[in-house]
């Protein structure tokens, strides 16, 4: 499924509840296409860094100093 | 002196002739705060001007400097930070109204060394609301404009440094830079600005936006004055948890060192794709300068860089989402409509997100790190277009079709940020509408000597540094 079809007014809705985030339903309503879009590449990347040839890979937050 | 050849100085220059004396920094102070008043009204680049504050300063500056007491060559030079680096007693608004009143009691680490190194703070700039954005049309404190057209963006999110230092109301400004927030306003306002090594410069009391991407540095007329400001800010600070240890070069020894023999990286497919023609023929008239000047311009392929927009706008929104998590339940209608809506949307990524955008900076990091064993610098554009209209929210770089502008503008800046590397844009010509085009340099971690070195040997064979906007 893609993801603009799998983030609706729904999955908004389920999320602002998730995250204790009080947003109106219209504000909910406009947040679903830029979500969908948002997600959708998100989700291209995870694929990408999913791979086997990246599994030894490591999240960095911190840079060596050198 | 007469005024217009005072708003012409770099800071080297005015820096030559306040130790001989023969410029009072009173003088220059006046100058650039004359100037605020004549140009500030249209161009809006500032948050708060520090007349009083300046002009106190530049009068002691005065007396010691005629007592024998000189300290360098940011002695006397006017200069403005960017509105989310802590001032203490000067408001610092972050551009938002949820801090309009918020006077620091200390300064930030990069305000504190630039004022011992003698500087005059005439000033806080204008940025995009938090720094989440990228074109300063501030609803809090005003649209800022590009002095090349005031029709047009000054990019952001330092858009009011950028816009300041072009508009020749200071000698140089501090920006702050996650995504590209220096560059891109260095690039559209034809000016200099450097992003440097993550922890190369400290971050302590700046607003922050994404605490792993963040970094404070200077945008300055020339490569050379770039320099001194970064001389004076970098280094270690024990106040910030992020801080290298890693040594000090001497910058300004190294600058006129010639580039012969220097390897230029191009990436395939990415350096010179998806920009505006005027933009692409800017970089290959730079790249072709550079050759003539020895250096040696390769092609190196980077299978993974095409996943950079989507990593940068995951974290660029889950960070910020989590620093702004409380005002946003309790204070979300004082935030503009563009950060509220990013701000809301930075809540419903999944973890799984992030952690894997955070891993592909490993992985984007490695495939440069690879490449500096064949080149010593890679070249882009700074950003694949000149300054859009101000309140453009679409951009069209091939053909007709509009793009996202937050998503359009990341293309180049956001690799360097990911990766943790330093990178410097400058400016490298004109579209025919004489809005400024800029060229990004992507240096090894924490070697910023290659990239003002770089800079400095392309000034010296160029003049499009010296050109000023009519206002």
């Amino acid at each position: 499924m893609k993801s603009e079809e799998s983030v609706t007014k729904e999955t908004v809705e389920r999320l602002c509840a998730q995250a204790e985030l009080a947003l109106a339903p219209e504000r909910r309503t406009r947040l679903v296409p830029m979500l969908a879009g948002l997600i959708g590449a998100a989700n291209e990347l995870s694929r990408k860094m999913a791979a086997a040839a990246h599994r030894s890979i490591l999240p960095i937050l911190r840079f060596p100093e050198r | 002196m007469a005024q217009g050849n005072l708003l012409d100085l770099t800071i080297i220059e005015a820096a030559a002739q306040l130790e001989r004396r023969r410029l009072s920094p009173v003088e220059l102070t006046e100058a650039m705060l004359q100037r605020i008043g004549n140009v500030d009204k249209q161009i809006r680049a500032y948050i708060t001007v520090c007349d009083e504050q300046a002009r106190e300063v530049a009068g002691a500056t005065e007396r010691m400097i005629r007592a024998g007491y000189y300290l360098g060559p940011l002695h006397g030079i006017p200069v403005a930070l960017k509105d989310n680096i802590y001032t203490r007693g000067v408001r610092t608004t972050a551009g938002s109204k949820i801090l309009a009143d918020f006077i620091p009691t200390e300064d930030a680490t990069v305000a504190a060394r630039l004022k011992r190194a003698g500087a005059i703070i005439v000033g806080k700039t204008n940025m995009h609301e938090f720094a989440w954005g990228g074109t300063t049309d501030n609803p809090h404190h005003g649209t800022c404009r590009n002095p090349w057209n005031p029709e047009r963006f000054p990019a952001g999110s330092s858009g009011g440094s950028g816009a300041a230092v072009a508009a020749r109301t200071c000698l140089g400004a501090l920006g702050t830079d996650t995504g590209g927030s220096i560059r891109l306003p260095s690039s559209v306002n034809g000016i200099v600005g450097i992003r440097p090594t993550i922890g190369r410069v400290s971050n302590y009391n700046v607003v922050p936006l994404a605490w792993t991407m963040d970094t404070v540095s200077p945008m300055t007329r020339t490569v050379e004055d770039c320099v001194v400001m970064f001389e004076a800010i970098a280094g270690y600070d024990p106040f910030d948890e992020h801080s290298a240890h890693a040594p000090m070069a001497d910058y300004r020894a190294e600058l006129p060192r010639p580039v012969r023999g220097l390897r230029v990286g191009l990436v395939r497919d990415y350096s010179l794709t998806h920009v505006q023609k005027a933009v692409g023929d800017a970089v290959r008239a730079a790249l072709k300068r550079l050759e003539e000047l020895g250096a040696q311009v390769e092609e190196i392929a980077m299978p993974s860089i095409h996943g950079n927009i989507s990593a940068q706008l995951t974290i660029e929104s889950c960070e910020p989402s989590a620093y702004h998590q409380q005002w946003l339940r309790t204070r979300a209608a004082d935030y503009g409509e563009d950060v509220r809506t990013l701000l809301e949307l930075g809540e419903m990524y999944l973890a799984t997100h992030y952690i894997q955008a955070q891993r592909y900076r490993s992985l984007l990091r490695k495939e440069f790190l690879e490449g500096f064993k064949r080149v010593d610098v890679f070249l882009t554009p700074t950003l694949p277009f000149t300054a859009t209209p101000c309140g453009a929210t679409e951009v069209v770089i091939e053909g007709n079709r509009k793009e996202d502008m937050l998503s359009a503008i990341m293309q180049f800046t956001g690799v360097p940020s990911l990766a943790g590397l330093p990178a410097l844009s400058l400016p490298i010509g004109f579209d025919p509408d004489g809005l400024p085009v800029g060229m990004q340099v992507i240096g090894r971690p924490f070697d910023e000597g290659t990239l003002f070195r770089v800079g400095h040997a392309y000034q010296q064979a160029t003049d499009w540094h010296t050109r000023s906007p009519r206002l």
